[in-house]
This record gives C-alpha cells, sequence and structure tokens, in this order.
C-alpha cells in the first residue's frame, strides 16, 4: 500500500534500470538526505555530535570493508589496522603542511599499498587462511605503530591532529564536522550503490561465488582479488582521515586495535553482506545498542528500584554485542537489510497478500 | 525468518512501546546549587582491576560530603557510565556530560584522557586525568583544563630512584636497576626520567618490556635474575602485576627489592598470595587501611548507614582510597570555587578557579600536603614508599618528593611540544 | 649473551610453547571432525578455569574434585554448543562461521565475568614456587609442571586417534558422506570433538589461570594458539606438538635476542610472523594436509 506496487510493472527500460526504482524509495532517500542537512540545526548537539557523526563515519568504514566482504567475499580481520595506516599518513602528511584534501588521499594510498601488499600475501591462501592472514597484518600493523615514535608522536602516543579546512570550510566546532563527513559519505554511498552495476562489481560477484568458475569464464580471480584489496583499503584509509579529522582531533595506537576490525566485520554481518542499506543499519545497532542498553539499565535501576549487580550490569552490554552477532548468524544470516526488504516485500503488495511483486 | 502479518504487527508493538521510553538517564534531583561531575569509566574492559573500588571510594566520599550539606553551599551531582575503554563510547559520554552541564569528567583511561584532552580544553570543561592520561598535563600553562591531582608516572618514578639511592647509602653509582614494563605508551613513559637519573647518579638502566597485557611473561624474568639487579620496578597493571610478581617469586628474587608504581593493590597479592609476597615495595600517593580520619567518617556515616556505594570490605583497600583522595581533592576544589565566586555561575571557569588555589589540603590526614597553582597541575609531586607485610600495606618512608628537576625539564618538552603542534 | 641464559629461555619456551600447544589441539581437534575454525576456544579455556574456580570457592570444594568436576560441565557445554548453534551453520559460507565463533567468544567473555565475577581471582594448583636449581640453570615448577601435563595430554589424544573412536572421528573428517553412508554417527562424531576440546581447553585455563590468575584476559591465548596450530597444520596433532615446541622457543628467544634490539615486547607480533610467513610458504602448514578444490 505504502509503495503501491501491486501488479504494476515497468513499461520502459530506463525505469527499471534506474537506481531507485520506486518513486517511494527516491523520496525516501531524499527525505533522509534532508533531515541529515538540518539536523545540526534540528536536534540537540550531543545527538549529532555523539551519534550522528560516528554513525556516518563508521558506516563509510563498513562500505569499504563490505566492498570486499559482500562484494568479492573475501574476509579481513584487519581492517581496523588500514584504517589506522590511513589515519597516522594523513595526519602526517597534514602536519607536514598538507592540505586535508591532499591528505586524505596520501592516507588513502598509504592504506592501499600497505593493504595489497598483504592482500597479495594473503591470494594464496582463502577462508580461514585468509582471516588468519589479515588477523596476523592487524597485529603488525599496531607493533609498528606503537614501536616507532616517529609515527605514534613520542612516549605520549597521541598525535594532535592540526586544524584543518575542507574546500574552504574550518573544520571546527560542532557542526563542520559533521558536514564534511556527511558530504564525503553521502559521495561513497553514491558509489559503493553504483558499483554493483559495473563490470567491476559483477566480476567481484564472481569471483565471491567460485574463484575457479570465474576464471573459466574469463575473470582473472587473482586480478579482482587484489582490486578488491585495493579499492576497499584506500576507501579505510580515507575514512581513517576523516575519522581522525573530524571525530577523534587527536590519534593514538589503541583506537585503531583489533577490537575496531571485529566491530566493523560485525557490523557488516548484522547489517547484511553485500548491502549499502544494510550497512547503515548494522553500524547504528551495533554502535548504539552497548550505549542505549547502559541508559536503560541505568534508568530501570533509578526509576524502578531494579538493583542489578555492578559486575554483571557493566558486562550486559558486552553480552548484548556478542549476543547480537550470534543471533543473526543463526536467526538471520542476511542480516537487518533482509529483514528490511522482507518488510518491504510484505508492504510492497499490502494488503493484497499474493499479488505479484 | 519469514514474515507473516503476526510478525510485522508484534515489531510494529514492540516498536512503538520502545519509543515510549525516554533515553536519557535523568541525572540525581538536586537545588538550585548542584555541581554535576561526570565519570564516564572502563568498568568492564582494561582497567577492571581498579574502576569498581576506585568508583566506590569516591561515590561515598561525595555522599558523605552531601549530606553534611555539600561543599560551600553546592550539592554535588554525579553520573556514573561505563565507557569500556572504547573511545566512540567515551566521547559520546564526554559530549553527553557537556549537555547536561557537568563541569568535571574523570575518565580513569589513559587512552580515553588522551583523546578527550583537545576537547576539554577547547569546551573549557575540567578533566580530571588522576594516574592517567598525560603525565605534560602537569604544566597547568599549557593545559589549563586538565588536571593529573597527583604524582604522575615520571614523578613516581623520580621519587622511588630517591628510595633506594637513600637505601644504598646515598649512592646508586655502579648498580644495576632493572625497569620491567607493559609495552604501551603508558609503561614506557618513565622511560625517558629514568635515563636522565640513570646518567646523573650513575647506575645502569635495564628495561624489558613485555608484551600487554602480560598474561606471558615467562622469558623477561630469567634475563631479570639473570642481570642481577640491586633493585627491580615493574611498571603495569592488573593481570601483568600479579604475573609480574608471580614470576619474580619463581624465579627466586629478593621481594624486598622489587618495586611498583601506584598499580598494586591488596586484592593483587590475593591473587598471587598473600604471604608469598612479603616485602615488596610500592609507591603509595595516599595513606591506605582505615585509618585515616576522613576513612573512619566514611565508615560511620555513609557505611553504617547503609549508603555505602559498594561492599563494606572494600572501604580502606589501597584503590578505595585513591577514589577518596581524588573525590576529596575534587569537592575541595569545589569549596574553594564558592568560596571566591559564592554564587557562582557554576561552570568550567568557575571550578577551575576554584581547583586551581587548592592550597596545603591533606584531607584531614589522608593525603600529603596538596598545592595546586595555575601552573602545577600534579600538586606538588609528594609520596611516599609503603611495603607490603603480609596483611597490609606499611609506610617506609615519611611524605617526600625528590627529583622534581628532572620531572619538569621532561614535562616541559613535551607540553611545549604540545603547545607547538597541538593547536 | 650467556649460554646459560639462552638454555634457560629455551627450556622455558619449549614448556610454555606446550602449554600453548594443548589449546591449539582443542581447535585443531575440531576442524579434523567438522572443517570449523573455533575462535571461542579461548573463552572456552576462560570459562573453564572460571568453572573451577566458582565450584571450589562456592562449594568449598578442593580443586582435585573442583576440576574433574569442571571437566564433566565443560564437556556437556562443548556438546550443547555444537547442537544448538554450529549445527545449524553447516552449509554458511565460512565467513559466518568464523564470525559465529568470534560472537560466541565475546559472548562469553561478557557473561562469564558479567555473573561470576570480573575481579581477578586465584587458582591455586598447590605448586610452590620455589625455583629448581640444576646447576647455574633455574627450573620454573609451574611451567615445567603446566608444560608435562600439556604434553602428557597433547599424546594421549594421538593414541586417542588410533582407537576405535578416534577411527571413526578420522573417517568422518575424510568423508562425512561416504561415513554417513557406512553407519557412523557422524553427528555423535562432532559433538564429541566439541565436547573434548571444551575439556582441553578447560585444562590449560586451569593451568594457564595457576600463572596469572583468573579472569577475562585468560581468553587472549587464543592468537597463541591460532598460530601454533596454523603453523602445525590445522588438521595434525602431531603437527601441533611441533609447531607448540617452535613457537614457544621462536617466542621465547625473541624475548631474549630481539627485545632488547628493537626495545619492544617483540612476543606477540613473533606468533603474527609466524602466521603469515606459514601461510606464505606453505598454507598447509608442517603437516597438514592440502585442500583440492573443485569446482
Amino acid at each position: 500500500m505504502i509503495y503501491r506496487r501491486a501488479g504494476i510493472s515497468f513499461t520502459r527500460y530506463q525505469d527499471e534500470r534506474r537506481l531507485w526504482k520506486l518513486p517511494t524509495d527516491r523520496w525516501a532517500v531524499i527525505v533522509i538526505f534532508a533531515l541529515l542537512l538540518v539536523a545540526p540545526f534540528l536536534v540537540d548537539r550531543l545527538f549529532v555530535v555523539g551519534y550522528l557523526l560516528p554513525l556516518i563515519i563508521w558506516s563509510m568504514a563498513a562500505m569499504g570493508l563490505n566492498l570486499l566482504m559482500g562484494g568479492a567475499g573475501q574476509i579481513h580481520l584487519g581492517y581496523g589496522a588500514v584504517i589506522g595506516i590511513g589515519a597516522y599518513a594523513s595526519v602526517h602528511a597534514m602536519r607536514a603542511g598538507l592540505p586535508f584534501e591532499l591528505a586524505m588521499i596520501v592516507g588513502g594510498l598509504a592504506s592501499a599499498a600497505i593493504g595489497v601488499v598483504f592482500g597479495a600475501a594473503a591470494l594464496r591462501v582463502k577462508g580461514l587462511y585468509l582471516a588468519m592472514a589479515t588477523l596476523a597484518m592487524q597485529y603488525i600493523v599496531d607493533f609498528v605503530i606503537v614501536q616507532v615514535p616517529a609515527i605514534s608522536g613520542g612516549t605520549q602516543a597521541a598525535l594532535s591532529v592540526p586544524r584543518t579546512s575542507f574546500l574552504g570550510i574550518a573544520i571546527q566546532g560542532d557542526r563542520a564536522p559533521y558536514y564534511v563527513a556527511l558530504a564525503l559519505c553521502a559521495v561513497l554511498t553514491l558509489f559503493m550503490l553504483n558499483v554493483r552495476r559495473t563490470s567491476f562489481g559483477r566480476a567481484l560477484a564472481a569471483v565471491r561465488e567460485k574463484d575457479y568458475a570465474a576464471s573459466i569464464i574469463g575473470v582473472d580471480p587473482f586480478r579482482y582479488k587484489l582490486l578488491a584489496f585495493w579499492v576497499s583499503s584506500f576507501i579505510g584509509g580515507m575514512t581513517g582521515a576523516v575519522l581522525a579529522v573530524c571525530y577523534y582531533r587527536t590519534i593514538s595506537p589503541d583506537q585503531f586495535h583489533l577490537d575496531l576490525s571485529i566491530q566493523l566485520v560485525a557490523m557488516v554481518i548484522v547489517g547484511g553482506l553485500g548491502s549499502v542499506l544494510g550497512g547503515f543499519l548494522g553500524v547504528g545497532l551495533i554502535l548504539f545498542a552497548p550505549i542505549v542498553l547502559n541508559q536503560l539499565i541505568g534508568l530501570a535501576a533509578d526509576q524502578f528500584g531494579v538493583a542489578i549487580p555492578t559486575d554483571l550490569r557493566a558486562h550486559l552490554p558486552l553480552m548484548l554485542y556478542g549476543g547480537l552477532i550470534m543471533g543473526f548468524l543463526l536467526l538471520e544470516p542476511l542480516g537487518l537489510a533482509k529483514i528490511y526488504s522482507n518488510i518491504r516485500n510484505y508492504l510492497l503488495v499490502w494488503p493484497f497478500r499474493h499479488a505479484r511483486q | 525468518m519469514s514474515l507473516t502479518r503476526r510478525n510485522i504487527l508484534t515489531g510494529a508493538a514492540v516498536a512503538a512501546l520502545a519509543s515510549q521510553l525516554p533515553l536519557r538517564v535523568a541525572l540525581a534531583q538536586g537545588g538550585d546549587k548542584v555541581v554535576r561531575i561526570a565519570m564516564p569509566m572502563d568498568f568492564t574492559k582494561v582497567y577492571t582491576f581498579v574502576t569498581a573500588e576506585y568508583n566506590q571510594g569516591q561515590r561515598d566520599y561525595i555522599t558523605m560530603m552531601n549530606q553534611r550539606g555539600g561543599m560551600g553551599g553546592y550539592t554535588i551531582a554525579v553520573d556514573i557510565s561505563d565507557h569500556a575503554n572504547d573511545q566512540p563510547r567515551a566521547i559520546e559520554a564526554y559530549e553527553r556530560a557537556k549537555s547536561q552541564g557537568a563541569v568535571l569528567v574523570d575518565p580513569l583511561s589513559t587512552p580515553v584522557a588522551r583523546a578527550l584532552t583537545p576537547r576539554a580544553l577547547e569546551d573549557k570543561l575540567n578533566m580530571v586525568t588522576a594516574f592517567s592520561g598525560r603525565s605534560d598535563a602537569a604544566d597547568g600553562t599549557v593545559f589549563p583544563y586538565v588536571f593529573p591531582l597527583s604524582p604522575n608516572y615520571w614523578t613516581q618514578a623520580g621519587l622511588l630512584i630517591e628510595y633506594f639511592k637513600q637505601q644504598d647509602g646515598g649512592s646508586l653509582d655502579g648498580k644495576t636497576i632493572c625497569f620491567v614494563h607493559i609495552d604501551t605508551p603508558f609503561g614506557k613513559e618513565p622511560l625517558p626520567v629514568l635515563e636522565a637519573l640513570a646518567a646523573k647518579e650513575g647506575f645502569k638502566l635495564q628495561a624489558f618490556p613485555y608484551t600487554p597485557p602480560g598474561n606471558d611473561q615467562s622469558a623477561i624474568w630469567p634475563q631479570v635474575r639473570r642481570a642481577r639487579p640491586d633493585w627491580t620496578m615493574f611498571w603495569g597493571a592488573g593481570v601483568g602485576q600479579t604475573v609480574a610478581l608471580t614470576e619474580a617469586a619463581r624465579n627466586g628474587l629478593d621481594m624486598g627489592r622489587v618495586c611498583s608504581s601506584v598499580w598494586l593493590s591488596e586484592s593483587d597479592m590475593d591473587v598471587v598470595g598473600r604471604d608469598q609476597t612479603v616485602g615488596v615495595l610500592k609507591f603509595e600517593p595516599c595513606v591506605s587501611g582505615r585509618e585515616p580520619k576522613v576513612i573512619q567518617d566514611i565508615l560511620t556515616e555513609v557505611v553504617g548507614a547503609g549508603k555505602g556505594a559498594g561492599p563494606e570490605d572494600k572501604v580502606g583497600t589501597s584503590y578505595y582510597n585513591y577514589g577518596v583522595m581524588l573525590a576529596a581533592l575534587m569537592l575541595e576544589g569545589v569549596r574553594r570555587a564558592a568560596e571566591i565566586a559564592p554564587d557562582g555561575p557554576v561552570t568550567g571557569e568557575w571550578l577551575n578557579a576554584g581547583l586551581n588555589s587548592i592550597t596545603e589540603f591533606t584531607a584531614e590526614g589522608l593525603i600529603p600536603p596538596t598545592t595546586i597553582t595555575p601552573e602545577d597541575h600534579q600538586g606538588g609531586g609528594m609520596g611516599r614508599v609503603a611495603r607490603w607485610n603480609g596483611e597490609v600495606f606499611e609506610p617506609m618512608t615519611d611524605w617526600f618528593s625528590a627529583n622534581q628537576d628532572v620531572v619538569w625539564d621532561e614535562v616541559r618538552k613535551y607540553s611545549s611540544e604540545f603547545a607547538k603542534t597541538g593547536q | 649473551m650467556d649460554m646459560i641464559l639462552l638454555l634457560e629461555l629455551a627450556l622455558n619456551g619449549v614448556f610454555v610453547g606446550l602449554m600453548y600447544a594443548l589449546l591449539s589441539a582443542g581447535i585443531v581437534l575440531i576442524y579434523k571432525t567438522s572443517g570449523i575454525a573455533n575462535l571461542a576456544q579461548g573463552a572456552l579455556a576462560m570459562m573453564g578455569a572460571y568453572t573451577v574456580v566458582v565450584l571450589a570457592n562456592s562449594f568449598g570444594l578442593s580443586m582435585w574434585v573442583a576440576i574433574p568436576l569442571a571437566l564433566a560441565v565443560m564437556f556437556a557445554f562443548g556438546v550443547a554448543l555444537e547442537r544448538v548453534a554450529l549445527r545449524r551453520m553447516i552449509g554458511q559460507p565460512v565467513i559466518m562461521v568464523i564470525m559465529l565463533t568470534i560472537g560466541l567468544e565475546i559472548f562469553l567473555r561478557g557473561v562469564i565475568p558479567g555473573f561470576f565475577g570480573a575481579a581477578v581471582k586465584r587458582l591455586d594448583l598447590g605448586i610452590s614456587n620455589a625455583p629448581i636449581f640444576v646447576g647455574e640453570l633455574l627450573l620454573n615448577r609451574a611451567i615445567l609442571i603446566g608444560g608435562g601435563v600439556s604434553l602428557g595430554l597433547i599424546l594421549l589424544s594421538i593414541l586417542f586417534f588410533n582407537s576405535r573412536f578416534g577411527i571413526i572421528m578420522r573417517a568422518v573428517s575424510d568423508n562425512q558422506t561416504a561415513s554417513w553412508s557406512v553407519g557412523i554417527r557422524v553427528e555423535r562424531a562432532i559433538a564429541v570433538a566439541w565436547g573434548l576440546s571444551a575439556c582441553m581447553a578447560t585444562t590449560s585455563g586451569v593451568l594457564w589461570g595457576a600463572t596469572q590468575g583468573v579472569d577475562w584476559s585468560l581468553s587472549l591465548l587464543l592468537i597463541k594458539a591460532l598460530a601454533i596450530a596454523i603453523l602445525g597444520g590445522l588438521d595434525s596433532i602431531v603437527g601441533v606438538l611441533i609447531a607448540g615446541i617452535i613457537v614457544g622457543l621462536a617466542e621465547s628467544l625473541a624475548t631474549g635476542i630481539l627485545d632488547p634490539i628493537v626495545g619492544g615486547g617483540t612476543r606477540d607480533v613473533v606468533a603474527s610472523a609466524i602466521i603469515l610467513l606459514t601461510l606464505l610458504f606453505r598454507p598447509h602448514g608442517l603437516f597438514g594436509r592440502e585442500h583440492i578444490e573443485r569446482v
């Protein structure tokens, strides 16, 4: 009903080829984007700085990882290290006097270069072994960042990000970082939505489904896996730069540990492998579920006098986090994106359940 | 998961119900004159060994002072949350505190404190970084809104070296000192000061890093033993400390010549075995045990009245007393601020003036006389050395301070670098 | 660098490596029968050690009653885990299965300290801390005993693979469908593998818990165990034994020789480098079987 789609088909190819085929979807996208644009003027600054900004930045990271995991079927347990390389490379570039726009590219290139080296090493193996190789990459990159004072910034191991600007807008205060991140995220989202419709995206899908079969039909798995690592690491590196400049403002090695890598993989899986929308949903759930749960427990304790032992209360977010990952894998392996599409498919033809979609 | 009408309806109903729940936790209610303090801390991840006891001490002390009528007419409202050493969560907690009008934040985590430093400076929100955060934050001219309020790790190292020197008859020339530390920025921090002191005093410094979190140090301690150290310092936290002590005992080191930073407590001794570690030394920033008057008062007024924030047997442990120490310093800052400007308004600047004018404060004998000035946010860097006797930590020295010249050289070196590039 | 120190480090390394290898043996056992890499093995070790501590403290049992009881509990837990969670993942891509075990790891790290207390707990096996001297050489009693017990258990599991049930398990690992057709109860074999693996994790949790105390950080044993399992080849118990010794030696000697040069703790990075080098030069480990893939 909402979508008014029951039994209606397209009559022109260009309608079929559109990015968002239904008018309702197009409107939804426009409304959501407009809401995001005016959000800093509508809602409390806490909501913008504490929730929307991290949501946007983590979504960029999740999209980059999703290209590799959902697009090309390659598991990566060291994506946090990739983001870290980008963050450190870009911050050092900025401290050397480069503008942010260029430093971001430098960060992306540094991540891509190192990511591809590890990717190439990992290409001999796949599946479980690839997971182990990327895990090893995470530890090695962590080690190098901590051990080289020139990278980490001396004994205090905290590298301040210089004041900078993006296309003439000074990145400071509450709003400017948000808009910069939002703009970059919008560009990346469009790229990710379209990449599946290119030959590159289709080649990745072939490699994902069965790399031997792909090579039989003329898609070189080696080349496309390497390309997937390159593009995905580049996105990770750019995200690292955005993360450092717009959100953290001081970077230290512990921001890019294994926890971040696992968090991102969890976001991609909970959101739905290969789905752009799912990336956003997964990030929202994994990032904010612990915070909201914490506050709900606090509320329960304050208002209703529910006494929960401190140890239990403190560990509930961790249980929820692990439980969410397991629950989704067992009950809905395709993630939130699938749940959304189920609801959408239901509503598409509601109330005529048996109509053709 | 197949989709039926029932699923949709239940889902919608749950969502509707959930949206009715207010997601913000209301802060503790108070009158008009309220000073809000936010304590987002790590209860679950890395700092689990200290947070619960530290926070319990803080809350008990604040409860007691609120019962006595607050500080200078102001009630203290505390907002506690868990950031699990996770920076997005910590930043969310910080921004929430800022939005709710908190004037002081105590994150009790080195990575979080380091990440929040630029925000705190920009927002003029006071941040307490006791035994954590940047050591160079002692320089109040560069970090006006960051308050370590406690001897930093450089001071602790300098003070311990001075103690070794006193014990060895006034000279460390030709001695060997081993420094076993966790291989993180926190563990490596004392190295420059120790190197400077090694050059000055003529002792030989050998550093042994172990990989975090330090649950396997079996290859480290044989090397320490074979280096035949005159003194050994071990620098870590949590599980690394207990493993270090266990391995030191297994390698037959003389416990009386093994020494730790502030991070050693009674519960660590329980894990290693109380009688296995007799003689081990530690740096003490405040009195431990239940003797001090403040702790006695808490026992009668708060714990005795059934308002204690945690188990009674934790009262008087080392970390509990650190919590009381920091709460006392924060509240002394509030009292001073109320003296300077009795009618507020309660802002970061208002409290900042109070914290900067703490003079010769001893919390009724709990801590060494502490003076905070706009230049020195460390508070003089006094402490003492205590020895584990199998039951409690007994003091070996009076309050003293040593090698502050070397420490401040280091502080100024890093703070000036921050001032130069940080902006 | 004096020779005695090197010898001491080497001996230490061998025994510590054996202690790690016990955990890897559990990973191998599961991989061998069901083709799943269990990244929750470290969390299982933590859970096992917690079970022992809780049984001993809350019910006042002696260690020698608490440990067998905990082994039984953990065996049941392993079997249940396979039945409830892992069996439903059959046929899913490997990413999903790896992530499920990571999710389990996180979940256990929340549940166990949440209900039984996050503070470090003492687990006293009654091993004296007093060092044993052989001439100049100092031997660490706890590590000696831990390594010995691990060695015994790993040898036992090698023997086990030659028993009747072991042969059933080997058949299952060779070809599940063929095993089915000759009347082997594949599900039961896999379930038993999970149970045994949980028991091995418990033993290794207890051995490590006696050294470092029991808290969540026991789950960090995983990365070393993985390095050993990969170096040895994920489906070879003998490989685990030898890889354990190699990794232990490499780490211990790296700590002695590399650390002073690098000025940092190289221990963990050695494990990672071993994983990476193994995957580069011998992806299937020293003793693992090559996997042949067909379209």
